[in-house]
């Protein structure tokens, strides 16, 4: 029998299955906090941070990725505070300085309220949120791709960099890759990166209205509706 | 020699995947390096996917994937070492052996390694041979050290 659990989300209160994370509840009760690197129905790392919420134990916050965070009883969550959504918009800040080159990383900082990227733009292929690696591991129990190295090393490859006999080529990793949709405006020429920022008007909806999803206006190839 | 060694190395550690970690040390510790032909056969014996052989492999720098000379020469470069020359002492090491740091010298013999800190500062410019700690390090002292290394070497080889 399944148990349940009250808790509260930014003051609502909610009743969620037990061992569901808090940014699945959330999404069932419309409260859209922006991610990343979640997929529904796989395993959550907690590796691009754009989830982040505030936990209130006895009276003092604690900051924490809502998506490894299980939902507990009389549990206080905080997903749309002042201090929040500082911390978010500077990991935005990063994520698109490390790859402005997809829809998806621009859509999320447009999201997050980035208004100037203060760090120089990377330009890089991969952001390391392990999408892909999971759905290969898990979906698809192929483990042909994977984590290499570490430190700022870190990168995906297949094993001895060769692609793997366990390689269904079932293509789940790119379909899920958050770099595959570039800009509306096409790739960005090198040395020419910037934040897109086209889609900021739409943001003025979100402060108006409060249970107005700009997620799901936003990014139409990549949104939490996807999946 | 690498199959009859990896063979002992796996008897009767067969199809037991937490055991990874320590076949890898064992197989490091003999050959001095991980290779791939090595991996794929932890990874067909300990039944464990040849992505995570390469990912633990890959992850901890106790394990090399690139062969390693005999004797590895480690250069200390942390702050009081820096202070106290150990540029220099890498750069005599680099021009004497004729090798770029984390390669091995035609030979085979010799490898350059360089880390952060050694834990013995007060002793510094410090350098380890093969684990074996040589301190106050300067360019005459290397010398010495890497001339003797290669007479054992070259000892070694004419024995066998």
């Amino acid at each position: 029998m399944l148990q349940y659990i009250n808790l509260k989300i930014d003051g609502v209160n909610i009743r969620a299955a037990k061992g569901t994370t808090v940014l699945d509840a959330a999404f069932e009760y419309g409260i859209c906090i922006p991610n990343l690197c979640h997929v529904p129905n796989l395993s959550n790392i907690g590796a691009c941070r754009i989830c982040i919420v505030e936990q209130i134990v006895n009276g003092r916050s604690k900051v924490t990725t809502s998506c490894t965070l299980l939902v507990q009883e009389g549990m206080i969550i905080k997903s749309n505070t002042d201090k929040i959504r500082n911390l978010r918009r500077n990991i935005a800040e990063l994520l698109v300085a490390q790859a402005p080159n997809s829809k998806a990383i621009q859509d999320i900082a447009v999201r997050c309220g980035v208004k100037k990227v203060r760090y120089p733009f990377r330009n890089e292929k991969c952001v390391l949120c392990g999408r892909c690696v999971r759905a290969c591991t898990e979906l698809f129990r192929a483990k042909a791709i994977g984590f290499v190295g570490r430190g700022k090393n870190r990168h995906i490859d297949s094993p001895f960099g060769v692609l793997s006999e366990f390689c269904k080529r079932c293509g789940a990793c790119i379909d899920l890759c958050p770099m595959t949709i570039t800009p509306c405006s096409g790739p960005m020429k090198p040395g020419k990166e910037r934040l897109c920022g086209e889609c900021e008007s739409q943001l003025y909806l979100s402060d108006k209205t409060p249970d107005h999803c700009v997620w799901c206006e936003l990014g139409k190839g990549f949104q939490c509706g996807r999946y | 020699m690498s199959l009859n060694t990896m063979a002992s190395i796996i008897e009767g550690r067969r199809s037991q995947p937490h055991q990874l970690i320590e076949v890898l040390q064992d197989v490091q510790e003999q050959q001095g390096y991980i290779s791939e032909d090595s991996m794929r056969v932890i990874s067909k014996d300990l039944g464990v996917p040849p992505m995570e052989v390469f990912r633990v492999a890959s992850f901890y720098k106790a394990f090399s994937l690139k062969p390693r000379g005999k004797n590895v020469i480690t250069v200390c470069m942390g702050t009081a070492c820096h202070v106290r020359g150990a540029k220099l002492i890498i750069n005599q090491a680099v021009g004497q052996l004729k090798v770029q740091p984390g390669e091995v010298t035609e030979d085979g013999l010799f490898t350059i390694d360089q880390v952060n800190c050694l834990g013995a500062c007060a002793l510094g410019p410090v350098v380890t041979e093969n684990g074996k700690c040589h301190n106050h390090m300067n360019s005459s002292k290397l010398r010495k050290l890497i001339k003797s290394l290669k007479n054992t070497g070259t000892e070694e080889t004419a024995n066998d």
